[in-house]
């Protein structure tokens, strides 16, 4: 069993012992920074820190000295971020501070994705993402897309103010498993439900799952208005999509 | 006071300036300091969104259905929140009468704290012109009888609207110095725009100022906004109150050192736990879930709510927010309902006489 002493950078572990408190998200992060190379442990802590440059220059050093753009991007940035999200959802840090995690990120993204599209992994599946009509907000949207872009799944923006209609038409070209919308105000929130209505009416409500999600949004209102999930943040938003389309790892 | 006295019957406006200085009322007044217009609302008196946003007969007509159709305390004809925004010259997606007009925060017009412009001529700009003179209409038109509440943004949320708010966030955790100087650029138009409506009539102004749980840390507020929140309090010549959405429990102590007349405060924060908070130093009025409960339930779950507001002895009952504007119109008169039944039934707040 891994211990936290086993996991060679400092930060890391400071940031695990102070603020992971579930015992088997503490045991996950321990076994997943134990497993991942001195090097990436780095990488993830400057992500950890909000550290834009530092991310770059230590991801270019690691993709030049010849580790696999998956082992930077698993092992680094997205193991970076799993400490990132619970920090957010415990409230211990606040939008501020994951966007800088999330330019952080980005940073350490440019280089890997061009390396993983040439190599031609296959994503997990496509989800369409957009802000719901009359709904100007994308933070949230875009933390969204970033984390599940970084998971494996390729996202199609459709930005925000989007009506069913641009729902349905990108649906219909872009045939994805999942379909995510977002709203960040209570007055744009019943744009969710008439847009699945809208989905129902032109009978594609089957041909894909929809997930919501947005600080005003809770599990009850998605239910209410019949989607397939909810999520609270970004983390929750790539769980979710996952089990909508019956992903368990990486294949 | 005592729970003996007796208050003789109040005028809407009486009731509501009472309840914002926490004085004694003959029952718990029932406010908005955001809008409460509904698209029903708008066919009813032939006064439609976008024009009423636009157009200050057409504002006026439609704020005053807040009492004369829904039996509200107050009228609020500052429906949306990008008047200012607007004279200052940021793009506006006006767009129809089912739905809001929004800023473009997508294309921001402005990236340091040097660009900030506020025009000599703010007040005079069609948009906040139109809220000057739909105030004076309201006031013209319903006397005394109505407390009328304006709206003046506050210096934060001006930001997100000029700067972008991804853009701006970030900034306040890379550059503090130059995070306060934005603010305090924008400080003076909150103020002047604010005083302007009390001389128009408002007889309260909401400052909404989006520092909120769900995006920023309490400590956050008390770095960037508590001391302006205190300023706007001393300077602008009358009672504001101020609304921030979400989760905000965490910073209510410090918002209720700024010597604010009110607090607007969301769903997300308990009542009770609320009032224990803030501990009579500033009135809160909320707090009824909009789109659970008054857009997608019936009067009886909304009476359940406002019940638990007065119980807790909250000072002013309301939607917690502007409201969809597809919501039932009898959810809304519901809010009225439930007071009345609530006073009728012989139970008493703190600040409700016997």
């Amino acid at each position: 069993m891994p211990e936290l002493t086993d996991i060679a950078n400092e930060f890391i572990r400071g940031e695990i012992e102070e603020f992971i408190e579930r015992p088997e998200e503490r045991d996950r992060l321990i076994g997943l920074f134990v497993a991942a190379k001195p090097d990436q442990q780095d990488i993830a802590a400057a992500l950890v820190d909000g550290d834009d440059d530092v991310v770059d220059r230590l991801t270019q050093a690691a993709l030049g000295g010849g580790t696999p753009a998956l082992e930077v991007m698993d092992d680094g940035l997205i193991a970076g971020m799993a400490i990132v999200g619970v920090k957010f959802r415990e409230n211990f840090i606040y939008v501020p501070e994951v966007l800088a995690c999330a330019r952080a990120m980005k940073a350490g993204m440019a280089h890997i994705e061009p390396i993983l599209s040439a190599s031609g992994i296959e994503p997990y599946g496509t989800v369409v993402m957009g802000t719901v009509k009359g709904d100007l907000h994308d933070i949230g949207k875009n933390l969204c897309i970033m984390m599940l872009r970084g998971s494996g799944f390729e996202v199609i923006d459709l930005g925000v103010d989007t009506s069913a209609d641009d729902f349905i038409d990108a649906v219909e070209e872009h045939k994805p498993s999942v379909l995510g919308m977002s709203a960040l105000l209570t007055t744009t929130m019943p744009n969710m439900g008439k847009t699945i209505d809208a989905f129902i009416d032109a009978d594609l409500r089957d041909v894909v799952k929809i997930m919501v999600g947005g600080a005003p949004v809770t599990q009850e209102f998605a239910d209410d208005m019949g989607a397939d999930g909810y999520g609270k943040d970004a983390m929750a938003c790539v769980a979710l999509a996952k089990e909508l389309i019956g992903v368990t790892a990486r294949g | 006071m005592t729970m003996t006295e007796t208050i003789a019957p109040m005028t809407s406006r009486e009731r509501v300036l009472a309840a914002l200085r926490r004085e004694s009322v003959d029952r718990t007044p029932v406010v908005n300091p955001t809008s409460v217009a509904t698209v029903e609302l708008m066919d009813m008196v032939d006064a439609r969104f976008p024009e009423a946003n636009r157009e200050p007969e057409l504002m006026a007509r439609l704020a005053a259905t807040g009492h004369t159709e829904l039996g509200f305390d107050s009228v609020m004809p500052v429906f949306s929140i990008i008047q200012e925004s607007s004279a200052l010259g940021c793009k506006i997606q006006w767009e129809q009468k089912d739905n809001w007009p929004t800023v473009k925060m997508g294309e921001p017009i402005y990236e340091t704290p040097d660009d900030i412009h506020v025009p000599d001529d703010l007040l005079e700009r069609p948009d906040t012109q139109c809220v000057l003179e739909a105030i004076r209409i309201l006031r013209r038109e319903l006397g005394e009888e109505v407390a009328i509440i304006g709206k003046t943004m506050g210096p934060w949320s001006q930001a997100y609207h000029c700067f972008g708010v991804e853009p701006f966030l970030l900034l306040s955790l890379d550059d503090p110095d130059e995070t306060k100087l934005i603010l305090q650029r924008f400080k003076e138009a909150t103020i002047a725009f604010g005083q302007a409506q009390f001389e128009a009539g408002a007889d309260a102004v909401t400052l909404p100022d989006h520092a909120t749980g769900d995006l920023v840390s309490g400590e956050y507020y008390r770095r960037y906004l508590q001391e302006l929140h205190h300023e706007f309090a001393e300077r602008i010549p009358g009672p504001i109150i101020l609304h921030i959405c979400g989760k905000t429990v965490d910073r209510m102590d410090s918002i209720a050192q700024t010597g604010m007349a009110a607090f607007h405060y969301d769903s997300k924060n308990e009542p009770a736990e609320s009032m224990a908070v803030v501990d009579g130093r500033i009135s809160l009025v909320g707090n009824i879930n909009n789109p659970e409960t008054l857009f997608a339930k019936g009067p009886a779950e909304v009476k359940q709510e406002v019940w638990k507001n007065l119980e807790a002895g909250v000072q002013m009952v309301g939607p917690e927010c502007a409201i969809p504007l597809q919501t039932p119109i009898e959810n809304l008169r519901a809010i009225p309902e439930a007071v009345r039944e609530w006073h009728a039934a012989g139970n008493r707040t703190p600040t409700t006489a016997a």
